[in-house]
């Protein structure tokens, strides 16, 4: 062991440090392509104390800490750049309490959000956000992203369930935010500026979130359409009528050939953009509303069809559709860049034809896929890795994308972060005085700069 | 031998860590080294260059190799294919454990397996469809005799020969790619037609080899045939009946239910917790990496203890053997057996 290593052996015990080369080199990465780090060390604490005492050495030593739940982010917010410890928070992994009367769960970090979805589902209660890597991602990292998922336009994202923090600050204090409470107006929102920080303001150790009753049923249909302005207008139809969907997502024709190469669900491949839709609650409910729902796509010029799924298998294989369009995009390449820009809603379709106009104007393969219903859209761009060429032009074109959706009135990023990959074009989204007010915030929270640097106002 | 590993099925995985839950060794670790993402991630270091293959030994041999990560990727990785790559990589020359030598030259011919299997009383010699060929397997020949008994006795179309040797399934997984290959393709010469099987490493194994056409495991093939049968009961009520999935016959093949299909009409079918989760057993695994193979299981132990079942029905020689081992020594009286030799009970 390095003497940093057996120093941090000293604070937290040494089997839960490690620093031989295959560890460092395999939290060198996470889902993001094209970042790389080798952290100097690995620790995986078990407590908050475990976590306050690293901090606090790392604050001495000026070290830097990089938080990390499941490493499945997209934007390489917990890729080592700088070296250091990288702080795996899997081992607190506890659901501490379900308390079905207040509609809450307190958990440690390390919970994966499908597990606490699956323990809270036993008392017919739900965690609502849903990001694609719930299976994996943790409540950590969802809170540190602020994950999204596909019911943001009815139910909002983490931002919107999480209650309570306790959070150990870059000088090693401990402090607990918020609570259990629905109303709490004591104060500036810490809980609710540390949502989202990515591990920059301080290191989650204990998080309280809030639930909803358990839907009892779903039901999904799906609509194809001529063009990809055509479902737009449908789901500012569905919306205009007076019904709010937990489910409105979308595909580009690029996005629905990949999809039925990899998978041969059967779709209309001739379609410029499929339109899968849904709800859930009792049952009686949704067989109506999403009737309705069909209804009012049909309703629309350039619909070429709907089809509701009869059972819950044909429902799962609609969504499976939208869910495997990442990798099978993917597998058209063997560098897939994703983004995940969002517009204002009746953008959306604009957006997705400019998106395509940048593609062909630098040969690349730009799928895009998204959340039809807030306007969160994941272009992806596929190349070949060693074509040195396409991965410059990829990345010329991503800038344009960002711009594109500034423009527009959106966002550089809805649901992933920021990261690393995100960062040169933050300053564009927030303007230089709002810059300036993160470092601000940052050095307050962190007075030693260690937490995840060089990320958002470091 | 292999020198790199197929860039193609490298570049397969996006890295977004689907696997991560589904991994028996991520779950005992909690280390990303110690995930297929993971494991991975070092295939690409030493891919490129920037660490020695060296490296990969640890996590090469701490792989269960039970393929549960491909079912759940997303991007359609050939986990299976890589571990089998890195292991022939880097188990070589003092690298290959002894025992694994051992075990892998004691099947290497046809004449090594028939004199392991020849005090054994398998299943009797028989010329039955020409099409249609009982394979006895290796060690399975030997240490469950009692298998090939009950097929002769319960499929009286299968053909038997005890001309054959080992179908490589072992040497494959253990760093021995290439001969793996050329014994599974002397099995097929061997073996006339359809190849039915009661282990389902070696199902998978023949089928990368030989093509889906030519291999049937057991269950699955039972399955075709649908045949009545009969609940087996004692004192009037049904014997309780559970299940372990075989690794690689459900992250491999898909096949899964018919076993379960099967058993539900044998007996009151109780579904023991994370069935498809690996037992430990994985090939050479037990052997190898004792202590690692038993904190694998241990959970699922805990879990038997608890169902009261009379029966626990495998479809994989190594599966049997492991949690017959280990509910012995938990002092659970659970009975471990291969699927057919319920249904010889449950069918006349």
């Amino acid at each position: 062991m390095s003497s940093l290593a057996s120093q941090l052996a000293n604070l937290i015990g040494s089997e839960n440090v490690r620093d031989d080369t295959i560890s460092r080199e395999a939290y060198g990465h996470d889902a993001t392509p094209l970042f790389f780090g080798l952290p100097e060390v690995i620790v995986a604490p078990r407590t908050a104390e475990h976590v306050s005492q690293i901090v606090r050495y790392a604050a001495e030593t000026g070290i830097p800490v990089i938080p990390r739940g499941a490493g499945s982010n997209l934007c390489a917010a917990t890729v080592p750049l700088h070296g250091g410890i990288v702080m795996s928070m899997v081992n607190m992994n506890a659901i501490l309490e379900i308390s079905p009367s207040e509609m809450l769960a307190v958990v440690q970090p390390g919970v994966t959000n499908l597990h606490l979805d699956i323990e809270v589902g036993k008392h017919n209660l739900m965690f609502v956000p849903d990001p694609g890597s719930r299976n994996v991602s943790t409540i950590g990292g969802n809170a540190a992203t602020s994950a999204g998922g596909l019911r943001g336009l009815k139910y909002g994202t983490t931002k919107n369930y999480v209650l309570g923090l306790e959070v150990v600050l870059g000088t090693g204090d401990i402090i607990r935010t918020g609570g259990r409470l629905v109303k709490d107006v004591a104060g500036y929102d810490i809980t609710r500026l540390l949502i989202g920080s990515e591990g920059t303001l301080g290191v989650f150790t204990e998080i309280t979130v809030a639930l909803v009753p358990r839907p009892e049923s779903s039901k999904y249909g799906v609509a194809y359409f001529e063009t990809l302005a055509a479902a737009s207008s449908a789901v500012e139809r569905i919306i205009l009528s007076g019904i709010l969907p937990s489910t409105l997502e979308f595909l580009d024709n690029t996005c629905i050939l990949a999809v039925e190469e990899f998978a041969r669900l059967g779709l209309d491949k001739e379609a410029g953009a499929l339109l899968l839709f849904g709800d859930h609650g009792d049952s009686g409910y949704v067989e109506h509303i999403v009737e309705k729902m069909a209804e009012i796509v049909r309703s629309v010029p350039d619909c070429r069809g709907v089809t509701l799924a009869p059972d819950v298998a044909a429902a799962e294989e609609l969504l499976y559709a939208r869910r495997c369009s990442l990798p099978a995009l993917a597998r058209l390449g063997t560098l897939s860049i994703l983004e995940d820009i969002s517009v204002p809603r009746h953008k959306m379709a604009a957006t997705v034809t400019e998106i395509d106009a940048i593609g062909l104007k630098y040969g690349l393969r730009i799928g895009t896929f998204g959340h039809a219903g807030d306007g969160n859209l994941h272009p992806t761009i596929v190349v070949d890795k060693d074509d040195k060429a396409a991965v410059a032009n990829a990345e010329k074109a991503m800038g344009e994308i960002f711009a594109l959706a500034l423009k527009m009135g959106g966002t550089i990023t809805g649901e992933h972060g920021v990261g690393s990959a995100k960062l040169p074009y933050l300053e564009t989204r927030l303007g230089h005085i709002q810059m300036e007010l993160q470092r601000s915030i940052k050095k307050v929270f962190d007075p030693h700069g260690i937490l995840n640097p060089g990320r958002l106002g470091s | 031998m292999t020198e790199e590993f197929t860039q193609s099925k490298l570049d397969r995985c996006i890295s977004c860590g689907y696997c991560l839950p589904a991994c028996p060794t991520y779950q005992l670790t909690g280390a990303e080294e110690s995930s297929p993402r993971g494991r991975i991630t070092l295939m690409r270091a030493v891919q490129e260059d920037r660490m020695p293959k060296q490296n990969l030994l640890a996590e090469s041999s701490f792989c269960l190799g039970c393929r549960a990560c491909e079912p759940v990727c997303p991007a359609g990785v050939e986990y299976g294919v890589l571990l089998e790559e890195m292991r022939e990589m880097v188990w070589q020359g003092k690298n290959r454990p002894l025992l694994v030598r051992g075990l892998l030259a004691l099947v290497k011919t046809r004449w090594r397996v028939r004199l392991i299997g020849l005090f054994s009383p398998t299943g009797r010699r028989r010329n039955a469809n020409a099409n249609l060929h009982l394979m006895l397997g290796c060690f399975e020949r030997s240490l469950f005799p009692k298998v090939s008994r009950t097929l002769h006795q319960i499929a009286p179309e299968v053909s038997i020969t005890r001309k054959q040797g080992c179908c490589g399934a072992l040497h494959a997984h253990n760093g021995e790619l290439k001969l793996g290959t050329e014994m599974a393709e002397k099995l097929g010469q061997d073996l006339n037609g359809t190849i039915l099987t009661t282990a389902g490493g070696c199902a998978v194994h023949l089928t990368s080899v030989l093509g889906r056409d030519r291999v049937r495991e057991f269950s699955e093939w039972w399955t075709s045939k649908s045949m009545t049968l009969r609940p087996i009961e004692r004192d009037g009520v049904r014997l309780r009946v559970g299940f372990q999935d075989s690794c690689h016959l459900r992250n491999g093949l898909g096949i899964y239910k018919e076993p379960r299909t099967i058993l539900k009409q044998i007996g009151d079918y109780i579904e023991i917790p994370n069935a498809s989760g690996c037992c430990g057993a994985a090939g050479s695994y037990a052997i190898l990496q004792k202590a690692n193979s038993r904190k694998v299981i241990a959970p699922k132990v805990d879990a038997i203890r608890g169902l009261n079942l009379d029966y626990i029905a495998t479809v994989n020689p190594g599966c049997t053997r492991q949690l017959a081992k280990e509910l012995k020594r938990a002092g659970i009286k659970t009975k471990v057996v291969h699927i057919s030799e319920l249904i010889s009970r449950a069918i006349s």
